[in-house]
């Protein structure tokens, strides 16, 4: 876990094996992973808000462009689109009593992701989602495997 | 205080939130019956990604209250104490020993009021200063990850900036372990009218 690669808020990025990615901390932010089994490599988009603007260039702080460029991303680096498995990490409620419009903006990113990836046809096939605790995720090119930490209890793989 | 470049705004971004910890401060020593005193203010432009490596790492545990300025003018304010500190206040106010993994409803609504009282004092004094009504929106409280609980402040200004200023001050217990601090997250207007209303007069 210790050699892991960060990838921070508004960032995307690829690895292949044995390499790991993690995204830290993530509260309403949605981990988007993209694995491919085969080729046994794979990457991650750390979403912040979910729809880009119109006319927006397309960015990895919005999960509609976000997961569109970590798609492209991995297809130049030699992944299948077509064997392409996604799992989503994050999408939290932090604040519960929070009355704005951004304290449901977890859901909203997990929606719009949801959405993103059936428009492109890629499968999610594991999730650890909403609720209301922040988490640490760690993916392992590896296996496609996706360690989640959170602050006072278990870890859980998925 | 960091500084990029020579920019005198960031010094009267400095004075500013100086004022509004100094007077939250004085309220959380009261509360706590401990002195406190206030480290510089640092102020830093930061990319979405960097804050919170800025304030620490993003795997810390901590105690945060939030709430989000919706007035006129927009920003974010933060009063954030490490697991440590959180659990030496809410022992202090409740007299039960206590263990942020398992707070009692109680608790965890001292931790929030506490929060917010912090909030609020400094916010009153900044407002007096600027001459400006700031009107905050109730309090939210989260006790985890750094990273965790600074989505939603972040989400709130990312989506019509990739970098935000960040003014963060230090408190710390005189006598005893105790630190926490105050992070602001301005948004545009809100900057300007500081300079406006606390900048040198231009000539």
């Amino acid at each position: 876990m210790m050699n892991a690669r960060l990838i921070g808020i508004a960032q995307y990025g690829v690895a292949e094996a044995p390499e790991t990615l993690c995204c830290l901390g993530l509260g309403s932010c949605v981990a988007v992973f993209l694995h491919d089994p085969v080729a046994k490599k794979g990457g991650v988009v750390h979403v912040l808000l979910p729809k880009s603007p119109k006319g927006h260039p397309p960015d990895a702080k919005y999960a509609d462009t976000g997961i569109r460029l970590l798609l492209e991303k991995l297809v130049s680096c030699g992944a299948d689109r077509n064997r392409l498995q996604a799992k989503l990490v994050g999408g939290a409620k932090m604040f519960s009593d929070l009355s704005l419009r951004m304290s449901d903006i977890g859901r909203e990113n997990v929606v719009q992701s949801r959405k993103t990836l059936a428009e492109l046809g890629i499968r999610i096939v594991a999730q650890e989602i909403e609720g209301t605790k922040g988490r640490s995720a760690y993916y392992s090119t590896e296996d496609g495997s996706i360690t989640v930490k959170t602050a006072f209890s278990n870890d859980r793989r998925i | 205080m960091q500084r990029d470049g020579s920019d005198s705004a960031l010094e009267i971004i400095q004075e500013f939130a100086n004022i509004g910890a100094g007077n939250a401060a004085t309220a959380l020593a009261s509360l706590l019956d401990m002195e406190l005193v206030n480290e510089v203010t640092s102020c830093k432009l930061l990319t979405l990604a960097e804050v919170s490596a800025w304030l620490g790492g993003e795997e810390q545990v901590v105690a945060g209250t939030y709430t989000q300025l919706c007035g006129d003018l927009r920003s974010g304010v933060l009063v954030v104490f490490p697991q440590e500190s959180a659990e030496a206040l809410v022992t202090h106010l409740s007299k039960e020993k206590t263990d942020l993994s398992q707070l009692s409803a109680l608790q965890k609504s001292a931790l929030c009021e506490a929060g917010n009282i912090c909030l609020c004092w400094y916010l009153v004094a900044v407002s007096r200063m600027i001459e400006t009504d700031l009107i905050p929106a109730p309090p939210g409280a989260a006790v985890d990850l750094l990273g965790a609980v600074l989505d939603i402040p972040l989400a709130a200004l990312a989506a019509s900036v990739d970098q935000v200023i960040a003014v963060h001050t230090i408190f710390r217990g005189v006598e005893r372990t105790f630190e926490g601090y105050f992070l602001l997250l301005p948004e545009k207007d809100m900057l300007q009218t500081i300079m406006d209303r606390m900048g040198e007069p231009p000539g």
